[in-house]
């Protein structure tokens, strides 16, 4: 039988181990241990298909200890596809039963609850509570559906966004629905487990609802969730017949028809591309066309931005493995962001800016993190 | 193997996340950007000099191999731990502890990667010269234990010439500094530059004090198209032989252009002979002048094309597609291995022409790569290590490169460090006295033969040092 890496076999013994992916991993640039780099693992895979090592706990471990940003992949001289290796790698050890028990955890939960966390599942719609009723209703026919996802709908500090995005589709005059109780988790942290299989009926699922609102559009705050939605989705379901976008397209989208009217904001502001909206999506110009078109405003880019973005540590399921990681990851894109001169922070995830947010709290940066929907509502012009 | 009390002494002195013993860590510290692998016994990541003057006292007692190491980005299998023992990163020694503006100097850690250093001179004003290909990946501490150079050392000189001193943990684990702030110095022997590429064999660097320059006003890019190699060759003597002392002056075969193509996109000319990349820096009024002559000078030798870099884009990408090479080699066949053979510049074109020769004895293809104002070639020979047939010839080929650099008043290694890959050829670059000399350095520096054991002299097959 073959397994998830066959595949890769020629592109693994292709790396010549020159250690350039080194330069920008986001672990290795906090860890300086090699057996979390990007070679040092692709190292480990080769050694488990040469029968030299076997599946052990130990190697779950280093392969786990990834943020699966994808930095990696176009930092690789040899063209070696190192993202979609080190994925096949937990689809490996995934079939092989060898989840570490936190993930398997999670898997677990995400499969039987159908949401990130079980608790939340119970409420979907509590970020909404004071809030209008959406125009286009819950549950009822209408051409856009907003996807809220497992993070804006549960976290506290994510929940803003969602709060945010559903304003600005009124201030708009965007008709819109929700899925509420029928939206179920897209499916991304069992896939970045390695359990895409089970995944599937989370998507089938995911996808019939939508359907059944017969919705033309399907919109995303959470730039992991639309990731899924826009590749994997149709890879696993086919043609979707759903036009599939990122908040940031429609608020472009509304910007350029001057649906929404925004004051001036006379600020530095430095923009963190998420990686799944960045490297994954190749979405990089409508999160900086939406800053564009507030007036006033200054954006600084990063040392590391768009397709070098640095990632903020919160991808790959690897702050359920290893939070203090995850942690030192976002304390370093954070010390990038700082050298703008910014004190605002605007990314277009909520995932991004937990991890950011919660990492200028605990190093007291006056940094200002926000999602772009949340600084889109603010700045609305309320006319007055 | 390691006894489970020295194991336990060496966790004592570094904690428990500084102590790696698994296989999956011992298998990753095994090996440098060569082919060679050799497991350590124990990987440890020291943060402090105190610390590894601890490990050098402990390994010295029990007779344990110390291999000091960077990213591991070495082409020459000096990093690589072939007895065993202790594979030390410095990685993590990577602050810069002093950028001193008014005496153009810096004193930094090993662990610190060049690119940062350099991105941390620039609001300054000022720079670092030497640019090994691996720079943003590649720290300073590797770079001065292996002598590194780079593109720009054809103006500027290699990291030798930009180290001012250096503390040193001693084999028996004592702590030395060497050399001072000055870049006068002539205080006895010069023992900072017995440091310089020793490669881990006479004493791990802690700290190095560093000579800064500050950055030249303006550069040209160019980039010189030939539609043959020998051409491109004896441009390259001519403009040395000319007077001009280029910032840098590459040189990349039709097989590397491709490759590099194929990675970048950087709009290379896939159907020319030869590249050089040409970079002049200076006072912005005297730029045109030395590009005026540079022109000639290619256009003398028949050039098809000289092209002048106008956007900063334009820059980035040619060095890009230069910089990743030995890397995107890769993409043609599995294996390779890269040569770092140096003649003088006149005996260039006749280098560049035995290297084709070898080639095509050996039925191999190999890519000429060139840092070729300084005569520092880096042939680059493809094959494919699983089959053991072209292995062989590719040995032989390796070794006739190094007969002809030889031959051709050259040397074995012009920035790589010998290491492994090259340790059995250095009798043939150094005298009987010299290698005996040599031994004599090493056995008084380290007696028991622990610091990087096998690289350079001694060790197996070299008899006790």
């Amino acid at each position: 039988m073959k397994g998830p890496l066959d595949i890769y076999n020629e592109d693994i013994v292709r790396c010549n181990k020159c250690g350039f992916c080194q330069a920008t991993c986001p672990v290795y640039q906090v860890r300086r241990d090699e057996a979390l780099a990007p070679r040092g693992l692709l190292r480990l895979i080769r050694a488990l298909g040469d029968g030299e090592l076997s599946p052990s706990e130990g190697y779950a471990q280093r392969i786990y200890r990834c943020s699966l940003c994808g930095v990696c992949a176009p930092t690789c001289p040899s063209g070696v596809e190192v993202d979609g290796i080190l994925q096949a790698a937990r689809d490996d050890l995934a079939a092989r039963g060898q989840l570490p028990p936190a993930l398997q955890e999670l898997g677990r939960t995400v499969q039987a609850s159908h949401h990130l966390l079980e608790d939340a599942a119970e409420a979907p719609l509590a970020w909404a509570e004071g809030l209008p009723r959406p125009s286009g209703g819950v549950g009822a026919r209408v051409d856009l559906v907003y996807f809220v996802g497992c993070v804006a709908s549960a976290f506290p500090e994510a929940q803003s966004i969602p709060r945010a995005f559903v304003q600005v589709l009124e201030r708009a005059g965007r008709r819109y629905s929700l899925l509420a109780g029928e939206e179920w988790c897209c499916g991304y942290p069992l896939i970045v487990n390695g359990q895409r299989g089970e995944a599937r009926e989370l998507m089938a699922h995911n996808l019939e609802a939508v359907r059944s609102f017969g919705a033309e559009r399907v919109a995303f705050t959470c730039p992991s969730c639309y990731h899924v939605w826009a590749h994997i989705y149709p890879q696993e379901l086919g043609d979707l017949g759903l036009e599939v976008l990122h908040a940031t397209q429609l608020l472009t989208e509304l910007v350029a028809s001057e649906e929404l009217a925004m004051r001036p904001l006379p600020r530095r502001v430095t923009f963190h591309d998420p990686c799944d909206l960045g490297r994954r999506s190749g979405i990089y110009d409508a999160p900086r066309q939406v800053l564009a078109a507030i007036p006033e405003l200054t954006l600084v880019e990063m040392a590391e931005s768009r397709a070098n973005g640095f990632c903020c540590g919160g991808g790959g399921n690897l702050e359920v493995l290893d939070p203090e990681l995850s942690q030192a990851v976002a304390e370093r894109r954070l010390t990038q962001a700082q050298a703008t001169g910014a004190h605002l922070l605007v990314t277009a995830c909520g995932r991004c800016k937990r991890s950011l947010d919660a990492a200028a709290h605990r190093k007291g940066v006056p940094m200002e993190v926000l999602d772009i929907v949340e600084l889109v509502e603010k700045v609305l012009d309320n006319g007055a | 193997m390691i006894p489970s009390t020295l194991l336990s002494h060496l966790e004592s002195i570094i904690g428990l996340t500084g102590l790696l013993t698994a296989p999956e860590d011992l298998m990753v510290y095994s090996y440098d950007a060569t082919l060679t692998e050799h497991q350590p016994d124990v990987v440890l990541l020291p943060r402090t000099t105190q610390q590894i003057s601890d490990i050098l006292r402990l390994a010295g007692e029990s007779g344990t191999p110390v291999v000091p190491r960077g990213a591991g980005t070495g082409l020459s299998g000096g990093s690589v731990p072939v007895a065993g023992g202790i594979a030390l990163s410095l990685t993590r020694m990577r602050d810069i502890l002093e950028i001193d503006v008014q005496n153009l100097t810096a004193r930094v850690q090993p662990g610190v990667v060049n690119a940062d250093f350099q991105a941390a001179l620039a609001p300054l004003g000022l720079f670092y010269p030497p640019d090994p290909a691996s720079m943003k990946a590649c720290t300073l501490g590797g770079n001065v234990a292996m002598g590194a150079g780079g593109p720009r050392c054809l103006k500027y000189g290699g990291t030798k010439d930009y180290v001012l001193g250096l503390e040193v943990v001693l084999a028996d684990g004592e702590v030395v500094h060497t050399g001072g702030r000055t870049v006068k110095n002539t205080t006895g022997y010069d023992l900072t530059h017995l440091f310089v590429g020793s490669e881990g064999t006479l004493g791990v660097i802690t700290e190095i004090t560093l000579r800064l320059l500050p950055q030249p006003e303006a550069k040209r890019t160019m980039l010189a198209i030939f539609d043959e190699l020998d051409d491109a060759s004896r441009t390259v003597s001519a403009i040395v032989a000319e007077g001009i002392l280029p910032t840098t002056l590459e040189m990349m075969d039709n097989l590397l252009i491709q490759c590099a193509e194929d990675f970048t996109g950087a709009g290379l000319p896939r159907d020319a002979a030869a590249i050089l990349l040409i970079e002049v820096d200076g006072f912005e009024e005297a730029l045109d002048r030395q590009v005026a002559t540079v022109q000639q000078v290619c256009g003398a030798q028949g050039v098809r094309e000289v092209r002048i870099a106008t956007t900063v884009k334009e820059v980035d990408d040619l060095w890009l597609a230069r910089r990743t090479i030995i890397g995107a080699v890769a993409r043609r066949r599995p294996s390779m291995v890269l040569q770092d053979v140096t003649v003088p510049p006149s005996y260039l074109p006749e280098m560049v022409a035995r290297v084709v020769d070898i080639g095509r004895e050996y039925k191999l293809p190999i890519g000429v790569l060139a840092h070729a104002g300084d005569g520092n070639l880096h042939p680059l020979i493809l094959f494919d290590q699983r089959d053991g047939e072209e292995m062989a010839r590719e040995r032989e080929a390796e070794a006739a490169i190094f007969a002809a650099s030889l031959e051709l008043k050259g040397t074995l290694t012009g920035e790589h460090g010998i290491g492994l890959t090259k340790r059995k050829y250095l009798p043939q670059a150094l005298s009987p006295r010299e290698m005996e000399l040599t031994r004599g350095l090493k056995a008084l520096l380290d007696p028991h033969g622990i610091l990087n054991p096998g690289k350079i002299v001694g060790g197996d097959g070299e008899g006790p040092a």
